[in-house]
């Protein structure tokens, strides 16, 4: 058996790392290059029209991974109230008319997810016993939370240096060290040394960054390739980036914490109730309570990332710009006929308004 | 008497029988916007951003021209009628979004109808919608259960006797006659294959051509819900037998040909035409899919109506 699944920002490094840690022969686990412009081709060429941009870029993703021979995918699947439940149906399907014989494992999303992944695990690795699946998977989910806490240092310092793009620079070089690394506390000591890195870097004291929160669709906010590296160009433009989803945490409250009771969301879902008082699916009643917080917050702007058609973001979108909570949102639509340029010049004139917006506040009157 | 205005859009098509006895029983008046013209979906697509599909701006449309012939508006948000099969974001989110976009709207009575949270859930969102015209409990369950009788009339008939919800709702007792052998069917949501505005009179265009139509709504939902099943196992959407079940129970009655009628952007259509259409290769029966938005035109569809039903004409004389 070898297995494949799409890549889903840095998903592939706790997928890598633990295949490693259970022994894994070579060739089981096949991770498919990273998304690149084939990717997306590939999977346009081969989904409904009007498929969402997640779809269309776990397809590709999932084909390039059989081209490496992999006959086993793994793919998500929910109960929710958008197309993500379909997806495995829709994508088998058309892998089986592609010639692909692959047998696909899907992992429910919306239910019971902490065991869903073990049994998954335990699938594919038939013979290990728990007491090395269970450490083995800390080990590897361990190396996502470094990660994450590492960007959340980037996105601050991108912001500010003097020399554009070191930050990024030592971002990628803390992916690679961090992928390598084979023990726990080595994950440890590289974030810590990595954090000191970056706090190194020299910085313009002077800068006031203008702070933009991003919100959106799980997918196309974490994956970098789908939202054409916004939060990199919104740092090379001078402005601080915040982001609540990110994928560790997803993982903190999705697998542990909600089953102690703790809904992460609960804050973002009352600030959300005088417009959206009940879920809506996908991640559109978490978009408008987001930019409802992130006006609270004295955030500058808003960037709101959603894939072509997606249903729970248009109703996010129709919804925004009438809430109380005053702060210029600039919905990105992110589909296969997205070009940079494009989205550039928007992000260069949203950037121009919300610094307007600022020095007016400060000085009280235009300037 | 308070007035409540139903926007004839979206769901209208499916439980409008039963609101109207539900609301009558309470002592409401009920009125219900005109079918839609150009004014009013000029007016939807004005309010809502442009990604929206076509189906929900109307509908927009329609609360648009109700806001002052009526006291408050019905909107119910169908998120789900059985296990884990929900409805799409739009319909549930649309009491929200109806108020973020048309302030001047009157008061929307917008009860959550899901069934995954259970009876007591749902019995109390219905009372609190009851408690609006009567504090009369027993008033409500009767209302109620007339109600539902009145719903599963509605869909008895439209099965039983082959008619359209058009027909059926306006009580017109005549099925298409038909003698014709030639049996198309029309699969598509019904806010968008009886809203004669928005497919442009499909359906009255296919009859003039002598041809028989049939539609999701003249099969008993057992059935399409078993043709469901049997192509893709459990159904993830609420209305999934209304495309993949009955395009599944057409084809194997084998119709001659079917057209599938869907909005552009709708993002459920857009993974379930999928499924139709790959099974239509696999069992050779043609199918012609259109797409509608606010632009298509009436002349571009009965060019390529007409040249559909040619090849399906031809191909029987082969």
């Amino acid at each position: 058996m070898s297995v494949g699944f799409p890549h889903f920002g840095n998903v592939y490094i706790p997928i890598k790392a633990m295949t490693k840690r259970l022994g894994a022969p070579d060739g089981e686990v096949i991770i498919p290059p990273p998304i690149t412009q084939r990717t997306l081709d590939l999977g346009v060429k081969y989904s409904p029209q009007e498929a969402c941009l997640p779809y269309k870029l776990t397809l590709g993703s999932l084909i390039e991974a059989c081209e490496l021979g992999a006959d086993t995918l793994i793919q998500a699947r929910g109960t929710g109230i958008c197309r993500l439940g379909y997806y495995a149906k829709g994508q088998e399907q058309m892998l089986q008319d592609l010639g692909y014989n692959a047998h696909f494992l899907t992992l429910d999303v919306s239910h019971n997810k902490f065991i869903g992944i073990m049994r998954l695990i335990q699938d594919m690795n038939s013979n290990l016993p728990w007491r090395e699946i269970i450490p083995a998977f800390f080990f590897a989910i361990g190396k996502l939370f470094a990660l994450d806490k590492i960007e959340k240092v980037v996105q601050k310092v991108r912001a500010v240096e003097v020399e554009k793009g070191t930050a990024s620079r030592i971002y990628r070089e803390a992916i690679n060290v961090v992928d390598e690394a084979t023990g726990s506390k080595e994950v440890k000591e590289i974030t810590k040394e990595y954090i000191h890195k970056l706090t190194q870097v020299p910085k313009d004291p002077t800068a006031k960054p203008l702070k933009v929160g991003i919100v959106g669709e799980i997918y196309v906010v974490i994956e970098p390739f789908a939202n054409m590296d916004i939060e990199l160009e919104l740092g090379k433009l001078g402005i601080e980036v915040e982001r609540t989803m990110t994928l560790s945490r997803w993982i903190k409250y999705s697998l542990f914490l909600n089953y102690l009771g703790v809904d992460e969301w609960k804050e973002v879902h009352k600030l959300a109730g005088p417009y959206v008082d009940h879920d809506i699916g996908g991640d559109g009643w978490e978009s408008v309570g987001e930019k409802v917080l992130y006006a609270r917050e004295g955030f500058d702007g808003v960037i709101h990332l959603a894939p072509f058609t997606c249903m729970p973001e248009i109703v996010a979108e129709n919804i925004m710009p009438s809430t109380k909570e005053d702060i210029p949102v600039l919905t990105v639509t992110c589909d296969e006929q997205q070009s940079k340029q494009g989205m550039l010049t928007r992000l260069e004139a949203f950037v121009d308004l919300i610094g307007f917006r600022r020095r007016r506040r400060e000085h009280g009157r235009r300037v | 008497m308070v007035t409540v205005g139903i926007p004839r859009a979206l769901l209208y098509y499916q439980y409008y029988p039963a609101w109207k006895v539900f609301l009558e029983k309470l002592g409401a008046k009920v009125v219900v916007s005109a079918p839609t013209n150009k004014s009013i979906l000029n007016s939807g697509v004005m309010r809502s951003v442009q990604d929206t599909c076509l189906p929900v701006k109307v509908f927009f449309g329609h609360i648009i021209s109700l806001v002052d012939k009526c006291d408050v508006m019905f909107v119910p948000a169908v998120t789900s009628l059985g296990k884990k099969s929900y409805n799409c974001s739009k319909l549930i989110g649309l009491p929200n979004m109806a108020r973020a976009l048309i302030p001047e709207s009157p008061p929307i009575l917008a009860p959550e109808i899901n069934c995954e949270k259970g009876r007591y859930n749902l019995y109390r969102n219905i009372y609190a919608v009851g408690r609006y015209f009567t504090s009369n409990p027993f008033k409500l369950k009767k209302a109620v259960e007339e109600a539902w009788a009145s719903n599963l009339d509605y869909q008895g008939k439209m099965s039983d006797e082959g008619i359209t919800p058009l027909q059926a709702i306006d009580c017109q007792l005549s099925p298409d006659v038909n003698s014709s052998s030639f049996t198309i069917a029309v699969i598509g949501h019904p806010y968008i294959i009886y809203d004669e505005y928005v497919s442009h009179r499909l359906i009255s265009q296919l009859q003039k051509k002598e041809v028989k139509v049939v539609t999701p709504e003249m099969v008993s939902p057992e059935e399409l819900d078993a043709a469901t099943r049997r192509l893709v196992g459990v159904p993830h959407w609420l209305f999934e037998s209304e495309i993949i079940g009955a395009g599944e129970y057409y084809m194997e009655t084998r119709v001659d040909g079917i057209i599938i009628v869907a909005a552009f952007g709708c993002g459920p259509d857009s993974m379930m035409l999928g499924i139709v259409q790959h099974r239509a290769r696999e069992l050779g029966i043609p199918i012609l899919p259109f797409s509608l938005d606010e632009h298509s035109s009436e002349g571009g569809l009965l060019t390529r109506l007409e040249a559909f039903l040619d090849m399906v004409k031809r191909r029987e004389r082969i």
